[in-house]
C-alpha cells in the first residue's frame, strides 16, 4: 500500500492508505480527526468540508493521491480555542441545532470571507448553496456570516 | 476520549433506595423521604436522578431524553437551574444512558420532552435547592426560612453572610431528600426560563470537538457496512465473499439478519468490501410494486363520504402526498462491543430505553447485561425513534465477535428508512349561507398492516366548528415501512384541512382569515391567528405575482399560525418571507423556540417544493442529495418569528411549527396564481 505524507492542520502527518482512498477516511479513520463528518459520500452536502490551500472542498471525493503538498485545515485547526472570527460569529449567534453540518458551514463560510471580505446576501447564499442543514439554521448561519464579516472589517 | 463512564455504584444505591417507581409521578414520593444510605453519603450532592452538584460549585444536569438538535439539553438544564437558582456558568448537561428505572420514559417524540419533564426538573432542581439551603442554615444556626438563594450561593442576610454551594455539599448530602410536592417559583420569580439561552453545546460543535457515536473510540473495533436487501421484503438466498475479501483493509464478512456485512481497518475499505459482494435476492412479493401502481391502489380504497347537507354548496377535492425519507445529516450509525455476557452500545438513538430492550431480546439477555450510552443526534426528526439501526450494529458485533462501528452510507440511509406515509386524501365540505356545514375527511395512509385505521368518522382534527365533521383514516397495504416524522400525521392531515378551509372559504365568498377566525373554537389559537394577520399585513397589497396565504395548527400543547408571501416564477414557487406566530404556553428557551419554528418552515418548503421518495420494483428508487434534496440555504426565505405567552406550563415545540406552513404556501400559490396545487412536492406543470 502507498505512503503518503499530507500536511493537516500544519503538521506533516504520514499515512499508509490506497491511492483512491478519500481524505475524509484518511482524516476521520486514520487520523482521528473526526470533526469533518460523513453525510453523502457523493459531495452534496458539505458535512466533510475542509480547507485544502484555502478552499472549502468536499473530502469525501478528494482523493489522497490528489493533496500533494497542498494544505489542509480542518474544523480542529482552524483556531487554537474556538477564537476564529467565524467561529466566534457562531457562537454569539447560537446557530447550531443538532450540529453535525456547522464544521462544514464553518469551513466554508471561513473560505468565502477569506476570499470576499464584505459578501453581498447573494454572494453568501451563492457561496454557502453546497453546505445542507437538515435542521434549517440558514438564517442564523447568513446572519453570522454577516456578522463575521462586520468584525474582520 | 473517554467512552465509558465507570459504573456509578453510588448513584445506583442512592437512586434505588429513593424509590425509582417515584419517577412516574415526579421524582419523589413517601419513599424519597428514606434517608442516603452510608454508601450514598460523600462529597457530592446528588439528590434524585437528574441533578448532581461537585464541590468545586458545578452543576450537572442528566439529560433523560434525546436532544437531536431541538435543544433540550439546554432547556432541560435551564429548568433545574432557575429552581436550584444555581450560577448558569456553572451548569453541565450529562447524557444520561439507558435506564427507565431510574430515569422513567427515555423515549423522545411527540413533542413531549419539556413537556413530560418540566415539573420532575423543577422538583429536582427545587429540592437540591431546599438541601443546601437546610446546609448552610445548619451551619449558621439560622431559620432556612431566614436564607435565600441566588445565582449559587445561599445568602443570610440578617447577618450578612452567604456560601457557595459548592462548600455546602458534603454536609448537604447527609441531609435527608425533602419528599412530597416543593413550592415552586411563581413566574415572575424566573431569572433563567425565558432568557434566549445559547446551546450548551455550542463550543465542543464548533471546535470538532462534538463527539457524535460515529466518533467514538473503542479499543479494537472495526469499521462496517451491510450489504442490504434491494426490495422490501426480499430475501438473502446466497452471496459471494471472494473480491470483497480481497479488498485492502477488509477484516471480515459475516452474515447478519439484514443482509451481510463487511468489517474492515476503515470505512472506505469496509464500502468498497461491500460494493465488491456479489449478493443474490429473492425479491418476493415485492416485485413490480412501484409509486404509480400504489397511488391507484390508494385512491381506489377512498370509499363513501359522509352525507352532505340538502341545498348546500359542495365543494370536494383530491390530494395526494409522497413518502419522505427523514434524512438526517448524520446517517443512521451505532457502535456496539458484544461479549459473551455482556453488550455496550454508543448509539444516536431516540429511545435509548428502547434500544436496550431491542438489543437485549437480540442477543438473549437480561436488559441489565446492555448498556446503551447515548450521543448527540445529528438530527433525528422521528427516524431515530425506531432502534433497527442499533440491532443492526449488535448484530455484527456478536456475528464478528468484536466491536464494530456500524454506518449506513447515504443510501442505505435513505433506502432503508421507516417513511413518512405515502397518502391519497378525499374531502368534501359544504356551505350554505356563508358557514360550513359539512366536511367529510377520508386519508388513505400506505402503510404496512393491512385494515389498521376504523371504518367510521371520527375526531375531524380540525380547530373550527363545523357541523357533522369527521375524519377517516385507513391503511392500504404496502411493503415499505413507515415511522414518525416531523408532526407525523398532522405533516398530510392538517396540510389538507388548512388549504380545504381555504377552498370552502372562496365557496363561501369570505376572506380565508376572516373564515377561520369565525369558525375557531380556542380563544389562544384565535390570537395567535390574529397576530400573525397582524405582522403579516394581511390584507396588504403585494408585488403583482406575489399572494399571500395563511393557515394555523393547534397541537402537541402549543398554537401556531403561518402567512406565507410567494409567487410562481418560471414555473417554480418561491417562498418569500413566511410569518410564524407560536404560542408554546410558557417559553423556556426563546432562541431554541425561534430555531425550531425556523427549521420547520425550511422542511415545509422541502416537503411542499422538493422533496418525494418513489418505488421501483419494490425498492426506493432516491439515494442522494442529487435526487432527494432538502432546503438550501437559497431556498430559505426571510422568517419573522414571534413567540406568545399565552400561559400555562409549556407545550411541545418540536412539532408545532411544521404542519401550517405547508398549507400557507398552497393557500398563497393559490392567490398568487389562482390555481390550487393539490399533489405534492407542488409541480406547477401538474397543477390544474
Amino acid at each position: 500500500m502507498p505512503t503518503y505524507t499530507i500536511n493537516v492542520n500544519g503538521n506533516n502527518r504520514t499515512v499508509d492508505a490506497p491511492s483512491d482512498m478519500p481524505l475524509l477516511w484518511v482524516l476521520r479513520d486514520q487520523l482521528k480527526l473526526t470533526g469533518a463528518k460523513y453525510g453523502c459520500g457523493v459531495g452534496g452536502c458539505g458535512c466533510c468540508s475542509v480547507l485544502v490551500d484555502g478552499d472549502s472542498t468536499r473530502s469525501c471525493l478528494m482523493e489522497i493521491s490528489e493533496i500533494g503538498d497542498s494544505k489542509v485545515v480542518t474544523i480542529e485547526g482552524l483556531s487554537a480555542n474556538g477564537d476564529h472570527p467565524v467561529q466566534k460569529a457562531w457562537l454569539e449567534n447560537d446557530v447550531p441545532q443538532c450540529g453535525y453540518c456547522q464544521a462544514g458551514q464553518i469551513i466554508s463560510a471561513t473560505a468565502l470571507l477569506d476570499a470576499n471580505p464584505k459578501p453581498s446576501d447573494d454572494e453568501i447564499r451563492e457561496a454557502m448553496a453546497g453546505n445542507l442543514c437538515r435542521c434549517g439554521a440558514y438564517g442564523r448561519i447568513h446572519k453570522a456570516i454577516k456578522s463575521a464579516a462586520e468584525a474582520t472589517k | 476520549m473517554s467512552i465509558s463512564a465507570p459504573f456509578d455504584r453510588r448513584t445506583f444505591l442512592k437512586v434505588v433506595g429513593a424509590g425509582s417507581a417515584s419517577l412516574v409521578l415526579g421524582c419523589y414520593s413517601a419513599d424519597a423521604k428514606t434517608p442516603p444510605t452510608e454508601e450514598a453519603k460523600g462529597e457530592r450532592l446528588e439528590p434524585n436522578a437528574f441533578v448532581k452538584i461537585d464541590p468545586d460549585g458545578t452543576v450537572t444536569v442528566m439529560i433523560s431524553r434525546s436532544d437531536m438538535g431541538q435543544g433540550i439539553r439546554t432547556s432541560f438544564a435551564m429548568i433545574v437551574a432557575e429552581e436550584l437558582d444555581a450560577d448558569w456558568d456553572l451548569v453541565k448537561a450529562e447524557n444520561a444512558e439507558a435506564n427507565p428505572n431510574k430515569y422513567g420514559r427515555q423515549g423522545t417524540g411527540g413533542s413531549g420532552s419539556t413537556r413530560g419533564m418540566f415539573t420532575t426538573l423543577q422538583q429536582a432542581g427545587a429540592a437540591a435547592r431546599d438541601m443546601l439551603v437546610a446546609s448552610a442554615a445548619q451551619k449558621w444556626g439560622v431559620e432556612p426560612s431566614s436564607c435565600r438563594t441566588e445565582k449559587g450561593k445561599v445568602y443570610h442576610d440578617g447577618s450578612n453572610r452567604s456560601v457557595g454551594y459548592g462548600e455546602l455539599t458534603s454536609t448537604a448530602s447527609q441531609l435527608p431528600v425533602p419528599g412530597g410536592e416543593l413550592k415552586l417559583k411563581q413566574k415572575s420569580e424566573y431569572k433563567i426560563i425565558g432568557q434566549a439561552t445559547n446551546r450548551v453545546d455550542n463550543h465542543d460543535i464548533v471546535t470538532g470537538a462534538k463527539v457524535f457515536a460515529q466518533d467514538v473510540e473503542i479499543e479494537g473495533s472495526g469499521y462496517a457496512v451491510v450489504s442490504r436487501a434491494p426490495a422490501f421484503g426480499a430475501r438473502l438466498t446466497s452471496y459471494d465473499d471472494k473480491a470483497a475479501r480481497a479488498v485492502a483493509g477488509v477484516e471480515d464478512v459475516v452474515q447478519v439478519p439484514t443482509g451481510v456485512a463487511v468489517i474492515a481497518a476503515n470505512t472506505w475499505a469496509a464500502i468498497k468490501g461491500r460494493d465488491a459482494l456479489v449478493m443474490n435476492w429473492d425479491i418476493g412479493d415485492a416485485a413490480g410494486l412501484d409509486t404509480a401502481k400504489l397511488r391507484s391502489q390508494l385512491k381506489a380504497a377512498v370509499g363513501e363520504h359522509k352525507q352532505m347537507p340538502a341545498g348546500a354548496k359542495v365543494v370536494s377535492a383530491e390530494f395526494e402526498f409522497p413518502y419522505l425519507a427523514h434524512y438526517t445529516m448524520e446517517p443512521c450509525n451505532a457502535a456496539a462491543d458484544v461479549k459473551a455476557d455482556s453488550c455496550e452500545i454508543w448509539a444516536p438513538s431516540q429511545s435509548p430505553d428502547s434500544a436496550q430492550g431491542m438489543a437485549a431480546r437480540a442477543l438473549g439477555f437480561s436488559n441489565d447485561q446492555v448498556k446503551v450510552n447515548l450521543t448527540l443526534l445529528g438530527g433525528g426528526f422521528g427516524r431515530k425513534s425506531n432502534n433497527d439501526f442499533v440491532v443492526d450494529a449488535v448484530q455484527v458485533s456478536k456475528a464478528a465477535k468484536r466491536p464494530v462501528k456500524m454506518i449506513y452510507t447515504r443510501e442505505d440511509d435513505m433506502q432503508h428508512d421507516h417513511y413518512r406515509h405515502m397518502t391519497h386524501q378525499s374531502i368534501k365540505g359544504a356551505v350554505k349561507d356563508g358557514a360550513p356545514v359539512g366536511w367529510s375527511h377520508i386519508a388513505i395512509k400506505a402503510g404496512r398492516g393491512r385494515g389498521r385505521g376504523g371504518s367510521d368518522f371520527g375526531n375531524p382534527a380540525i380547530p373550527y366548528a363545523i357541523p357533522g365533521a369527521g375524519l377517516l383514516k385507513k391503511d392500504s397495504d404496502s411493503p415499505v415501512p413507515t415511522g414518525y416524522w416531523r408532526s407525523v400525521d398532522h405533516s398530510f392531515i392538517n396540510v389538507v384541512n388548512e388549504m380545504f378551509i381555504d377552498e370552502l372559504a372562496v365557496a363561501a365568498g369570505a376572506d380565508p382569515y376572516e373564515f377561520r377566525m369565525g369558525l375557531i373554537r380556542n380563544e389562544k389559537l384565535k390570537t395567535v391567528l390574529r397576530t400573525c394577520a397582524e405582522k403579516a399585513g394581511w390584507g396588504r397589497k403585494v408585488t403583482v405575482g406575489h399572494g399571500l396565504g395563511i393557515a394555523c395548527f393547534e397541537g402537541y400543547g402549543s398554537y401556531a399560525a403561518h402567512v406565507v408571501e410567494a409567487s410562481v416564477e418560471d414555473g417554480e414557487v418561491k417562498v418569500h418571507r413566511i410569518t410564524c406566530v407560536v404560542d408554546p404556553g410558557l417559553a423556556i428557551n426563546p432562541s431554541g423556540i425561534q430555531a425550531q419554528m425556523e427549521g420547520s418552515c425550511c422542511d415545509a418548503i422541502a416537503a411542499t417544493l422538493k422533496a418525494e421518495i418513489t418505488l421501483e420494483n419494490g425498492g426506493v428508487v432516491q439515494g442522494n442529495p442529487f435526487d432527494y434534496d432538502w432546503a438550501r440555504m437559497d431556498d430559505n426565505p426571510e422568517i419573522d418569528v414571534t413567540i406568545l405567552e399565552g400561559g400555562g406550563s409549556p407545550g411541545g415545540m418540536g412539532e408545532t411549527g411544521y404542519p401550517s406552513v405547508p398549507p400557507a404556501i398552497a393557500n398563497a400559490v393559490f392567490a398568487a396564481t389562482g390555481k390550487r396545487p393539490r399533489k405534492f412536492p407542488i409541480r406547477m406543470d401538474e397543477v390544474e
